[in-house]
């Protein structure tokens, strides 16, 4: 999918931030299809009736934001695990 | 350890319009104190979240223009034909007016002097924003860290910071290399057309300098440029993106 609809994982970092309480941006996910390993930031984000990430390496989505119930909910299928450093 | 979540999420902030520099014909600064601003990084964005009198809200990122030691926070907004937030902060938002923002976000496309060089900046339009807080950072700070700038533009007319690029300093490592891809001003010697691999000799450290590499832009240009860069031999772990995408505005 190399369309150029898509945006950076960075540019949802305000929205990620109202569920996870911290900018997310240079947390780094495993791809559960690909197994990279690369920054939220890195991500393509895609806008639709939910935000969807994208691994910038195989493409398969990874993470969704949207909202359920009146809530914000971040489903992260696709995701073998999130890593970030210590600080 | 980490505490995860002591900090909770980015408040939103009241933003007071300062002062409005016109940039080119269409594009704008909004000079913006926001009282308890922490403070930010170069290259990092904020969004702004505009709330009509029946409560719909419409939310939008742009980068941070102004260097961290900046007193205000800078954004320079570019108008989106249809949009629903630029044409409001391109033509109609005053000295006085007050919005909200949220930030700064975002740890990826950031650069400090404290950091290494050198810097290999390309921008495609207004994604010279946030590569022009990354200079007005070398240049508050006097580092004279090597900084190579590529912008592409499509005319001189639509060049943002026209006036204030070649007065960056410190002048001594830093090299400022412009193309226009729709129209040249008259006697011009530079580039013309849009970025490319001679382009990209021409101006560019050779990747055995190892240059921090910032591209930003739309994503079409983002993608191009990134592409060339990989080619060109550049690690990919060296090369940050920034992409802003056709929609929204």
């Amino acid at each position: 999918m190399s369309d150029e609809r898509h945006i950076d994982g960075n540019g949802v970092g305000g929205l990620l931030a109202e569920v996870l309480g911290v900018d997310p941006t240079t947390v780094r996910r495993r791809c559960g299809g690909c197994g990279d390993v690369r920054a939220l930031a890195e991500h393509r984000a895609y806008a639709g009736a939910a935000m969807v990430l994208r691994c910038p390496s195989c493409e398969d989505v990874g993470v969704r934001i949207g909202t359920l119930g009146g809530e914000i909910a971040v489903d992260w299928r696709g995701t073998f695990f999130v890593q970030r450093q210590l600080v | 350890m980490e505490r995860l979540g002591v900090r909770g999420p980015i408040p939103w902030r009241t933003a007071t319009v300062r002062e409005v520099v016109p940039e080119t014909s269409h594009a704008r600064t909004l000079v913006l104190d926001v009282p308890g601003w922490p403070g930010h990084r170069a290259g990092q964005h904020l969004d702004v979240r505009l709330t009509a009198e029946d409560g719909y809200q419409a939310s939008r990122s742009y980068s941070i223009a102004s260097a961290p030691e900046l007193d205000a926070v800078e954004i320079t907004v570019e108008e989106v034909a249809d949009g629903e937030v630029s044409p409001y902060l391109v033509e109609d938002v005053q000295a006085g007016d007050a919005f909200e923002v949220r930030g700064p976000i975002g740890g990826h496309f950031t650069w400090s002097v404290d950091e290494r060089g050198p810097l290999l900046l390309i921008a495609g339009g207004s994604g010279l924003a946030p590569l022009m807080a990354m200079l007005r950072h070398r240049a508050a700070r006097g580092s004279m860290v090597e900084a190579h700038l590529l912008v592409s533009a499509r005319s001189e007319d639509n060049l943002l910071y026209r006036a204030e690029l070649p007065t960056l300093q410190p002048a001594e490592g830093l090299h400022i290399h412009v193309t226009y891809t729709r129209s040249t001003p008259a006697g011009w010697d530079g580039f013309s057309g849009r970025v490319d691999a001679d382009m990209l000799r021409a101006v560019a450290p050779p990747p055995a300098a190892m240059p921090r590499c910032f591209v930003c832009g739309p994503t079409p240009f983002v993608e191009h440029v990134a592409n060339l860069l990989v080619d060109a031999g550049y690690p990919p772990g060296d090369i940050r993106a920034e992409r802003f995408g056709p929609t929204g505005g």
